[in-house]
């Protein structure tokens, strides 16, 4: 069984720096990386290659434009799952592609993936936007069913038996094969890559495409602001008691104790 | 504009009912299973049943709500995960533009504008979405209308083959006072030490009557406490009227999940956390000399 792993390059948003008081936001500045729980999702495609077989493929469509330093990022980000066990990398780029929403991305993806592949493995959303929006619509261009929150996933023949976590319940579902599936990240423990890996994983083939697409993407981002969160950032001083009192008094000023 | 809106829950659905009537008509769709939870809901313009089908049954939903979508220009979803779940593929279905976690909505130049946090709660988005629209609604944002008695019109189900099926439910333990609607909030981070230290917090919180949260690395990677708990973008977004985070550094991820919460407090023994930008009282101090202090201090001053 193959299994494609959707690879996300995102804006690592805990290095993203924003002005409070002018209001900016140094996206371009910002390095990226590939999401947390994309890791989860390479992680749990390189288990079930190693039980079940066949292959395990990254793929990757970058939407912050191509610049040096961007591309760069984007095949560190790839080697960093080729190292996890993967074993071939996607990665297309090109014009066009900074302005694509998730309609055009999942009609590019699907493409790629065509019928090469029975599994397409995701993060239940991206580090930077957490929409979870992909993993859904790709499941709707490719006609294969879609489970999403998966916490544990098993493979039998043409059934995958996904345990899914919702905010009431729990859920087993059994879906027929091939199927989109989006894990959390409580599905595994992602393995860190020995240098010995990382090296390895840098003659793997990565193959480098071209992203062209006839599609209009039906949602453009019309302003990026900061959102206002106005702290009174007091720092309390004072030994424990006089802290603890202090603290105490400022809490019933507030009227919340 | 035509709006139809669905929820697995209740009071969602009202709120969706709410953020749609402020755009044009809304039709409330719902399952014959939620035929009761969904009667005392006001300021529809009518309620759709769909008899046979169950509430539970995300493939038929999709199907569903597809199915219907070309006498709608927008649906809206709600924000809990099978609500999500549902807006990227009933959009691409009905070849339609999406967002989730709308925390406001407009129309303008034959589009719908929305509001949304993004980039972990750093910023916010304005986004113009072409019709149809598919969107989920942040829960809260919308108050539930008090007027306004719906029609009721049945409609028949979809018919389709079904490749997923649900085998098994288990009801997760219920926690007390869910986190996101409790009125305060002890929030634990790994300055504890030890999973039996949480006591700390516990005491803290029974004394205020609140309840206990975490981050991530407690909730998740150590697993000290459930999943449920785990405050963040991608876990509860709580926003109680107090809110104490105690030997959290405050990440990003959970910098996005407090940053409705009327007033924050934040104890750490590190003046360099982040979490003292978020937070409006705090005391650097190791919260093992300072917890049981203060919550001995409280305790005298509430006599419990």
């Amino acid at each position: 069984m193959d299994i494609a792993v959707l690879i996300k390059q995102s804006l690592d948003v805990q290095e993203l720096r924003v002005d409070q008081d002018t209001g900016k936001i140094y996206v371009e500045d910002a390095p990226t990386k590939a999401g947390d729980i994309d890791l989860n999702a390479a992680e749990e495609a390189v288990r079930l290659k190693e039980r079940l077989g066949g292959k395990a493929v990254a793929l990757m469509l970058s939407t912050w434009g191509s610049s040096g330093r961007r591309q760069k990022e984007a095949r560190e980000a790839l080697t960093r799952v080729l190292a996890m066990g993967l074993d071939e990398a996607v990665l297309i780029m090109g014009e066009g592609a900074e302005r694509a929403d998730t309609y055009v991305v999942a009609k590019a993806l699907a493409r790629e993936i065509g019928n090469r592949f029975q599994l397409v493995l995701a993060g239940e959303g991206s580090e930077d936007n957490f929409s979870g929006l992909l993993p859904a619509r790709l499941a709707a261009e490719l006609g294969w069913p879609y489970v999403a929150y998966a916490t544990s996933l098993e493979v039998e023949g043409d059934v995958a038996t996904v345990t899914r976590s919702l905010e009431d319940f729990e859920e087993v579902v059994k879906v027929k094969l091939p199927a989109v599936i989006s894990v959390t990240q409580e599905i595994n423990k992602p393995r860190v890559p020995k240098l010995m890996e990382i090296v390895k994983a840098r003659k793997k083939p990565m193959d480098a495409k071209n992203f062209s697409s006839s599609e209009e993407p039906k949602v453009r981002i019309r302003e990026l602001r900061v959102p206002k969160v106005e702290r009174k950032r007091v720092i309390i001083e004072g030994d424990k008691d006089e802290a603890a009192e202090k603290l105490i008094q400022a809490l019933k000023e507030e009227g919340v104790i | 504009m035509r709006i139809l809106v669905f929820s697995h829950y209740p009071d969602l659905a009202a709120e969706l009912v709410s953020a749609g009537s402020g755009l044009g008509d809304v039709s409330l769709l719902a399952t014959s299973d939620m035929r009761e939870a969904v009667s005392g809901i006001k300021g529809a313009r009518e309620i759709l049943i769909c008899e046979g089908v169950e509430s539970g049954d995300q493939e038929t939903l999709v199907e569903l709500i597809s199915g219907l979508a070309s006498d709608f220009d927008v649906i809206l979803l709600s924000g809990d995960r099978r609500g999500r779940e549902l807006v990227g593929q009933v959009a691409h279905r009905v070849g339609g533009s999406s967002a989730v976690d709308a925390s406001g909505l407009s129309v303008s130049g034959g589009n719908l504008i929305v509001e949304r946090m993004t980039f972990g709660g750093k910023a916010i988005a304005v986004e113009e979405l072409a019709l149809p629209a598919v969107v989920s609604v942040q829960k809260g944002k919308f108050k539930p209308l008090e007027e306004g008695e719906p029609s009721i019109r049945e409609i028949s189900p979809p018919s389709m083959e079904r490749r997923i099926q649900v085998v098994e439910r288990r009801e997760k333990p219920k926690v007390g006072v869910p986190l996101d609607k409790a009125d305060i909030v002890v929030a634990v981070g790994r300055g504890f030490r030890r999973k039996e230290d949480l006591k700390l917090a516990y005491d803290l919180a029974d004394v205020l009557g609140g309840v206990v949260g975490a981050t991530r690395p407690v909730a998740a990677d150590l697993k000290w406490m459930d999943e449920e708990v785990w405050i963040g973008i991608s876990g509860v977004r709580i926003s109680p009227k107090l809110l104490i985070v105690v030997g959290a550094s405050g990440q990003q991820q959970f910098a996005a999940g407090i940053m409705d919460s009327k007033v924050v407090v934040a104890i750490n023994n590190d003046p360099k956390a982040p979490i003292f930008e978020q937070s409006d009282y705090g005391v650097v101090m190791d919260l093992y000399e300072f917890l049981p202090v203060l919550t001995e201090k409280l305790r005298k001053l509430k006599g419990v």
